[in-house]
């Protein structure tokens, strides 16, 4: 807490700028190795699983360095041999596709009423920014539950696409309102005086200006479908019509703590993917997040 | 061609301006129906309000409603199920848990949040690849994230087991211990969730002027000086909301913690998500389930009382 102006002993000018240059160094290197702190935070959990995943289960015991000294695939021709795994992979995409696609085709319209049009019913909009605080996902599983079996709706992968388009639409709606707004009023004005009605103003200015967001928002919504849990937990209960995370949940019950590759293995496949589409479009995402996340 | 187009606009803005009480700034192009709007946010407004606002009634309906015997009839029992649940030890332990659980993930998780993203917010060129590293966690599903934490704090070869017997740590018991499945439980869901408070604080942070930062260092302020009465003052805004946000997450967590010790050892870690859990589909008390759905919106209502109330003071729409 020593002030470097208030040091009496700094009479001399070189020894003063010697004082504030460790200081910077200090400095940078705490920065340095709490950043490199904060690598290992995130990154080393998914190495060690990535590791458990390639050893055999004999090794994880007897092996338990982070590189494997026998690197083994067979851990993951277990779990895609094991029954439920491609189903509930297959059913993961679609849902995940199906949610993005929907909140999309449902979240578009509405945000751009909101944006352009002050109509009666425009307050509503704080209903979409309230809304999801207020309830989350827990708090739907059970009611959702007892709705869809009096509805006949269990086990269907619509239901799933339904629900979880519910729970993300009111974050799309909000995040693409903001960035309609910003598109400038002029460009669709100009076009509207050389006679484009709505759709056409939508199709061919709203829509190519707005492709950064939509993408954000369709990755989001994928997300959300990929991960979510409580939900298919309420609205699932037949085999092949789980997704991965509940899958993974029974594979953790019924193996407990035997089968750790194949835990990994199964924990591995489901977040590489998504890593992959995710790095690509990071600066979409991030973006969205925390405005998401703020408002 | 450009008088044209000129005179047109004007056109338009006079009749927008002839009808300020319906359209104050301008409302749809000319052209458009007036039913648009509407018609355009109907099926959101429709959808969100079935899928979330209409649960919820029913929540509080079916709540009021009990059976007899295991899937006999219902019938309607007033406040009996809440009475019932407030004078049940287990479930007043459960809250307690859940107290305990979200304090954890807001102590740790405000801490490494801080320290993070203070460390992030200066490293300007290498900003972009640490930043997507740091969002990583968020995308793993909560159910992943518990698998993780199994593995890294696996007794027998777990890293961290390992990591700590270089101090001369004992093996600990991460699963069998009931104050260390609490604390696996408090790392796994901060791990998950910590994304989301260090881009938060990060934004904060990236706001600050740097001018008021050097002018503090020429003063002879120095980096925690600097930190404490500059930049956290600035930022209170976004680390509330990252405090609420925490608690919001760890409130209602129910994948990573059952995931990771499916409530146990013991009831160690029987949150409220996992009463809740086991009282719908293991006990299969629907209707008991739903007094429980209650009591946990209840409580994050409370939170997002608080948002709001925060919010507005802070005028974070503008933000």
């Amino acid at each position: 807490m020593t002030s470097i102006a208030a040091e009496p002993s700094s009479r001399d000018e070189t020894v003063r700028a010697r004082i504030n240059a460790m200081k910077l160094w200090a400095r940078r290197s705490i920065r340095w190795i709490v950043l490199l702190i904060l690598a290992v935070w995130t990154t080393f959990p998914i190495l060690m699983t990535l590791s458990v995943s390639l050893k055999t289960r004999a090794a994880v015991g007897t092996d338990p360095g982070l590189i494997p000294s026998n690197p083994t695939l067979e851990a993951y021709a277990g779990v895609i041999a094991q029954q439920g795994f491609k189903g509930a992979f297959l059913n993961s995409v679609l849902v995940g596709l199906g949610t993005s696609l929907l909140t999309l085709v449902l979240a578009v319209p509405a945000a751009y009423a909101f944006a352009r049009y002050r109509f009666r019913g425009r307050h509503l909009l704080l209903l979409f920014t309230l809304l999801p605080r207020l309830i989350p996902g827990l708090g739907l599983m059970v009611p959702l539950y007892r709705l869809a079996v009096a509805l006949g709706a269990i086990d269907k992968l619509l239901t799933l696409i339904v629900a979880f388009t519910g729970t993300v639409l009111p974050l799309a709606v909000w995040l693409l309102v903001g960035f309609f707004q910003q598109i400038p009023r002029d460009l669709e004005e100009a076009a509207n005086v050389d006679g484009a009605n709505l759709f056409s103003r939508v199709r061919y200015i709203v829509l190519p200006l707005a492709v950064p967001a939509m993408i954000a928002i369709g990755v989001l919504a994928f997300r959300e479908a990929w991960n979510e849990f409580n939900l298919v937990l309420g609205l699932t209960s037949a085999p092949g019509s789980r997704t991965l995370p509940y899958e993974l949940f029974l594979m953790t019950q019924t193996t407990g703590f035997q089968n750790s590759p194949g835990q990994a293995a199964f924990a591995i496949m489901t977040i590489i993917p998504f890593i992959f589409v995710y790095l690509r479009i990071e600066r979409f995402v991030v973006g969205g997040i925390t405005s998401g996340a703020v408002k | 061609m450009v008088d044209v187009a000129s005179r047109e606009e004007r056109r338009v803005r006079r009749r927008a301006e002839r009808k300020p009480a319906s359209r104050p700034d301008g409302g749809g192009l000319v052209g458009d129906s007036r039913a648009m709007p509407y018609v355009l946010s109907m099926p959101s407004i429709l959808m969100v309000t079935a899928l979330l606002a209409f649960p919820v009634l029913y929540a509080v309906w079916g709540s009021l409603f009990d059976a007899q015997f295991l899937g006999g009839p219902v019938e309607f029992v007033g406040l009996q199920q809440y009475i019932d649940l407030f004078q049940d030890a287990a479930f007043l332990r459960s809250i307690l848990r859940t107290t305990v659980f979200v304090s954890g993930v807001l102590i740790i998780g405000m801490g490494l949040g801080l320290i993070f993203a203070f460390a992030l917010n200066g490293a300007a060129a290498r900003l972009r690849f640490m930043r997507g590293i740091t969002i990583v966690p968020y995308l793993v599903s909560g159910v992943a994230t518990a698998v993780i934490f199994r593995l890294i704090l696996n007794q027998e070869f777990g890293q961290v087991n390992r990591f700590l017997a270089l101090f001369g740590v004992d093996r600990i018991a991460w699963f069998s211990d009931p104050d260390m499945a609490m604390l696996a439980a408090v790392l796994a869901q901060v791990w998950s969730d910590l994304p989301l408070a260090v881009l938060l604080i990060l934004g904060g942070l990236q706001t600050v002027d740097p001018d008021l930062t050097d002018a503090a260092s020429v003063d002879g302020a120095t980096g925690w000086k600097r930190a404490w009465k500059i930049s956290i003052p600035l930022i209170t805004p976004q680390i509330v909301l990252a405090t609420i946000l925490l608690s919001y997450q760890a409130l209602t967590s129910l994948g990573v913690v059952i995931a990771l010790t499916g409530g146990g050892p013991v009831d160690a870690t029987r949150t409220l998500p996992v009463a809740l859990y086991e009282k719908a589909f293991v006990e299969l008390e629907t209707n008991a389930a739903l007094a429980i759905v209650v009591v946990i919106l209840l409580f994050n209502a409370l939170l997002t009382l608080g948002y709001y109330a925060f919010s507005r003071k802070y005028d974070l729409e503008s933000m």
